[in-house]
């Protein structure tokens, strides 16, 4: 099942640690040359993001298992392993992590207060969410889960907003207090392994978990996973987090962290207890759908455009926890497609409140109008980005929303109606607020003199907002790896239905 | 030649011992807290002698410990009272209600 | 009367001995000399060193001592064996690393520093007798020692009242549960007739000797008893008020020194005289700490939310960490420490609980130890115990708030620290001993701790200083800082070794197993 690497070296691994290597790196420089920081830690994303196109222009798609497997014996008398591997979801989640950490360094320029501290915990960062979608050995999976939250709690509390230190708290003990269960299951499971204790996940998969412990074992991972969705209740902590963090911050827990949720339970949840996952799929479904309509609902109410857009990320999210329990082939594939879209679309939208933010220093609805004639180049832009998470056709974000519908109507058609009603909502607040930033008179005079957009800004803007386009021309670049990946966890579940 | 049985010992020892702890535990004088435990102390050589007289009286283990706790006892009390001492330069004091600096 | 003397064995016991004595007759001599307290600093790290090669040296060796003339095969008061020289070298690390913490903040706070440094080293002897204990009468003498001599340093600070109010607390308590602790001796000595504790286990090991007697049924108080005075020693809930007066009442080093050693000396006898004497009541007392764990993690917890002083908000935090080593008591396995192998016929279990005990104190010696060199050098260098002390630190100093940024992170369990490795391994015990609710408890308490240790982070990392002067470390502290940053970080990321060497020192001489 797990296939070797085929290079004979260690080259997912160089890949994981590639910006932690770059980080104790630029430990050495001297914090007064923020310029050289700045560049140093942009050259080893960008040399991390180009070494992850490695990954997928060598990826074979027929194949079930892992590829790239590096392992090593970390704990032998518990079978604990460092094992990591790539498979058709790991992939373009892989790829978007290396990509949105550039972006993100990219959009951290404006930062002035120290950088040095700042960049290094962007890189330890980056190893920390790559070593989570590589990772198979479940004891590895959580250190890299822990060693995920710890820098963020930093970049939140460090350089983020007024209410920073409440929202990176509130950040640490939402997704601490979801992960210490996870850690007792997580060695619930490798322990009661019959033919002695492991954490291959691979190896676990093989053997089912009796139903009373599934149900309890599914709990205590979902609950992990949920907060960091987060899945309507649990996700008071995001519009806090998400308003708080800088823009880079928000880029990244946007467009990465969230996905760590939905990816876990894909990999984790649906394959290790097939039982719960399809006895509780309509529970999360229901959940689901009611972030769907609530995420939107309080989005359209929100006079901050940030956290308007965190809430649309409580809204979207949604979309992905229904695809992935809808517990079907274009459910799944629909899931991971957002997943990649959201990232894209939502991290593209921080950005762009971010430019006008350094401008103005304000994100409320109110102080804008009209800006469409000040700044053009801005507003086509934002359209786009915001096009994409509208979901409309010819742009990426209508395929992942088409098919996890689709998906949601194959299990149980209320959902789909219910799905297809946060869509409606979804449309309705995202033009209302840019008809509100972009249209009308200048309200405020601040406006009529704003500074156009400079080449960084752009150039940082623009991969995100191609791939938009690439991905809803073609989107098979993340649906074709995925096929195999798709139908063998279906298979897992039990619930194997045909994508054609 | 045991007319008195060993029970009766214990039960003066665990009386005396209570009463030790009872002192130690209400006593507002840091000296008269020691005064207790030195009480608690000696229901333990009690204890440790009857023992000794009664169930193993070809060891000398029992009477070796109930020598080890007088001396122990001797070494606490000094500790103890040289303690009380120096609070007592510092604070003029050795009500423990009113060594109250820290609290919680 | 007693045989089987070999003075090799108790050679780290005896260069304590010897080194201290000489350290307190040298001071004497030297008063006159100025350099004398730099040098005596020296000679008594050097006497520490050579007691922590010669404890190293005996790894691997199983031997007893004071055996009795009259059944010279029967193991006697002292044993030196994997057990002894792990909790040796973890007594003997602590003082070598409080040490170099302290020599910078002795200097100029007393005019007796010479004992200072004697009393440190006769406190690592007390410590190392605890480990290798065998019989109640070594028991009781050792636990005294270290109280005695943990009395002395906490009021060390003569002239400040703080430091005398800590010291009197510290000691009124600890009579106290001593007192308690001895009549739980004597009624375990009554009940099996001997004070060896491999006479006590036979003893219960043997149906037709008390089983079924009156006797019988003081067992279980002798039990609680003598957990009182471990407890007090471990600063378990109830026997813990002491601690927080007497850690913010200390000199720091001695805080720091307090909070990791008298802790592990503690856990040595408890698993030590519950495991050879008692292991036919293992159910009774591994039940018992089930309770003690979860209230001593929570009510640590919960106190430590509210407090201001860092010594005290430490104290507060080390009272729950002990409530998580206690979870590794309670998944103890007996067979294991008997040096069954795990998976020999179901006797034994992959993660085993005293390891659990033992790897959780290492990485809590690091971490807890660099914690308190940071409280040290902010008391010494800035002469603040309180949190508004610790404001803007990451300026100030960025290193040291590097590295206590690692500890904290340490002591939540967070991976790749030591602390975590720690917490899974007691954890996983409870886990294979299906105590699952207690794990749970384990795992919220955890949670809760994030909220204070962040509180500190927050200071150090968020705040602006009042006064932004950079705090230069002194070389033997910053010495003493690196040693336990690279050790936490080292146990964290390749665990194996420390593995290793923690299921190899589980095994105990002599414990008997009723198959």
């Amino acid at each position: 099942m797990t296939a070797t690497n085929t290079f004979g070296a260690p080259v997912l691994s160089l890949l994981i640690f590639l910006p932690l290597l770059g980080a104790v790196g630029i430990s050495f420089i001297n914090r007064r040359n923020v310029g050289v920081i700045r560049y140093a830690t942009l050259g080893v994303t960008l040399v991390t993001f180009l070494w992850s196109l490695q990954f997928y222009f060598n990826f074979d798609w027929n194949n079930q298992g892992m590829q790239f497997v590096d392992r090593l014996v970390w704990l032998p008398s518990l079978g604990v392993q460092y094992l990591v591997g790539i498979d058709g979801i790991s992939l373009p989640m892989v790829v978007l992590t290396t990509l949105l950490t550039a972006v993100a360094v990219g959009a951290s320029w404006p930062v002035e207060t120290r950088v040095k501290e700042y960049m290094i915990l962007m890189l330890v960062l980056e190893t920390g969410m790559l070593g989570v979608f590589t990772a198979i050995d479940l004891f590895a999976f959580f250190v890299f889960w822990e060693a995920a939250l710890v820098p963020m709690y930093f970049l939140i509390g460090v350089w983020g907003g007024p209410r920073r230190v409440y929202a990176s708290v509130k950040f640490i003990l939402y997704t601490m207090a979801g992960s210490s269960l996870m850690l007792i299951a997580i060695l619930a499971l490798g322990l009661s392994h019959a033919g002695g204790p492991t954490f291959d996940l691979l190896e676990l998969v093989r053997q089912p978990v009796p139903p009373g412990t599934q149900a309890l074992l599914f709990w205590a991972f979902a609950l992990a996973f949920a907060v960091k969705v987060p899945l309507f209740p649990l996700h008071t902590w995001l519009p806090d987090a998400h308003v708080e963090a800088p823009t880079a911050g928000s880029i990244i827990l946007a467009g990465v962290l969230l996905k760590m949720g939905t990816y876990g339970l894909m990999r984790f949840n649906l394959p290790l207890f097939p039982d719960a996952s399809r006895q509780f799929a309509p529970l999360f479904a229901i959940l689901a759908i009611i972030g769907i309509i609530y995420g939107a609902w309080v989005a359209f109410a929100q006079r901050d455009v940030k956290s308007l857009v965190a809430f649309s990320s409580v809204s979207h999210m949604g979309f992905i926890v229904l695809g992935i329990f809808a517990l079907n082939a274009q459910g799944l594939n629909g899931a991971v497609m957002y997943m990649v879209n959201h990232g894209l679309s939502t991290g593209a939208l921080f950005l762009l409140v971010g430019y006008i933010y350094e401008r103005r220093h304000t994100r409320e609805l109110s102080a804008f109008g009209g800006i469409w004639a000040t700044m053009p180049l801005y507003a086509v832009l934002f359209l786009i980005a915001m096009l994409s998470s509208v979901g409309l056709p010819g742009l990426n974000g209508f395929v992942g929303e088409f098919l996890t519908v689709l998906g949601a109507f194959r299990a149980n058609p209320i959902w789909a109606a219910f799905a297809a009603l946060g869509l409606i909502l979804g449309a309705v607040y995202l033009f209302t607020m840019f008809q509100r930033v972009f249209f009308g008179p200048i309200t405020d005079t601040h406006n009529e003199h704003l500074e156009p957009l400079n080449l960084r800004e752009i150039l940082v803007a623009a991969p995100l907002l191609i791939l938009m386009f690439v991905l809803g021309i073609y989107p098979n670049l993340v649906l074709g790896p995925l096929q195999t990946t798709v139908a063998q966890v279906l298979q897992m579940v039990g619930t194997a239905v045909a994508l054609r | 030649m045991n007319s008195v049985p060993l029970n009766a010992y214990l039960v003066v020892a665990a009386a005396l011992f209570c009463f030790g702890l009872y002192g130690s535990l209400t006593r507002r004088n840091a000296v008269g807290i020691l005064m207790g435990v030195e009480l608690m102390l000696n229901a333990v050589n009690i204890n440790l002698v009857a023992f000794w007289r009664y169930l193993t009286p070809e060891h000398l283990g029992g009477q070796v410990f109930a020598v080890f706790i007088i001396a122990l006892a001797a070494a606490e009390a000094a500790i103890g009272l040289a303690l009380f001492i120096a609070i007592y330069r510092t604070r003029d004091t050795v009500n423990v209600e009113d060594i109250n600096l820290m609290k919680w | 009367m007693v045989s089987g003397l070999d003075f090799q064995l108790f050679l780290p016991e005896t260069i304590l001995l010897v080194g201290g004595i000489a350290v307190l007759i040298a001071d004497l001599f030297l008063r006159e000399r100025a350099d004398r307290e730099t040098n005596l600093a020296w000679v008594s790290l050097a006497i520490l060193v050579a007691a922590l090669v010669a404890s190293a040296a005996q790894y691997g060796v199983s031997e007893s001592l004071f055996r009795s003339s009259a059944d010279p095969v029967a193991p006697g008061a002292f044993v030196v064996d994997g057990f002894t020289t792990f909790f040796r070298i973890i007594a003997i690390l602590t003082t070598i690393i409080v040490f170099l913490a302290s020599v910078e903040y002795v200097r100029g706070r007393t005019a007796f520093r010479g004992e200072f440094f004697a009393l440190m080293i006769f406190s690592t002897l007390a410590m190392t007798l605890m480990a290798g204990s065998t019989d109640l009468v070594m028991v009781i003498i050792s636990l005294e020692f270290l109280s005695i001599t943990s009395y002395i340093l906490t009021g060390y600070l003569r002239g400040n009242v703080k430091s005398n109010e800590g010291a009197v607390k510290y000691f009124l308590y600890g009579s106290i549960t001593t007192a308690i602790t001895f009549y739980g001796a004597s009624l375990l000595f009554g009940v099996a007739g001997s004070t060896n504790l491999y006479d006590i286990a036979a003893r219960f090991a043997d149906p037709t000797a008390i089983i079924g007697t009156p006797l019988m049924s003081l067992v279980l108080p002798a039990i609680i008893f003598l957990l009182a005075g471990f407890g007090f020693k471990i600063a378990l809930v109830p026997f813990h008020q002491w601690s927080p007066d007497a850690y913010e009442g200390a000199p720091t080093p001695v805080t720091a020194f307090l909070s990791v050693g008298p802790k592990a000396a503690g856990f040595a006898m408890l698993l030590r005289v519950f495991a050879v004497a008692l292991p036919e009541f293992t159910h009774e007392w591994a039940a018992l700490m089930i309770g003690v764990a979860m209230v001593t993690m929570t009510l640590g917890n919960i106190v430590a939310l509210s407090q201001t002083n860092v010594k005290r908000l430490l104290a507060y935090s080390s009272i729950a960490q002990a409530g998580y080593m206690l979870i590794g008591v309670a998944g103890v396995s007996v067979a294991n420490i008997a040096g069954i192998a795990p998976g020999e016929g179901g006797a034994g279990l992959a993660i085993d609980g005293t390891a659990g005990v033992l790897l959780y104190i290492l990485a809590y010696l690091f971490t807890n130890l660099g914690l308190f060199i940071g409280v040290i050098a902010v008391d010494y260098l800035a002469g603040s115990d309180t949190l508004p002390g610790y404001a803007g630190l990451l300026r100030r100093a960025p290193f040291l708030t590097v590295a206590m940024t690692i500890f904290f992170l340490s002591l939540v369990g967070i991976p790749p620290t030591a602390g975590f490795i720690g917490k899974f391994w007691v954890f996983g015990a409870a886990i294979q001993n299906q105590l699952f609710a207690l794990a749970a408890v384990g795992a919220i308490n955890g949670v809760i701790s994030v909220v204070y240790y962040f509180r500190i982070l927050k200071q150090m990392w968020y705040e602006a200083p009042a006064d932004p002067t950079p705090l230069r470390l002194p070389g033997t502290m910053n010495a003493a800082l690196w040693i336990c940053l690279s050790l936490t970080l080292l146990i964290g990321l390749f665990p194996a070794p420390f593995i290793e060497f923690a299921n190899q020192s589980i095994h105990m001489l002599g414990v008997f197993v009723r198959s």
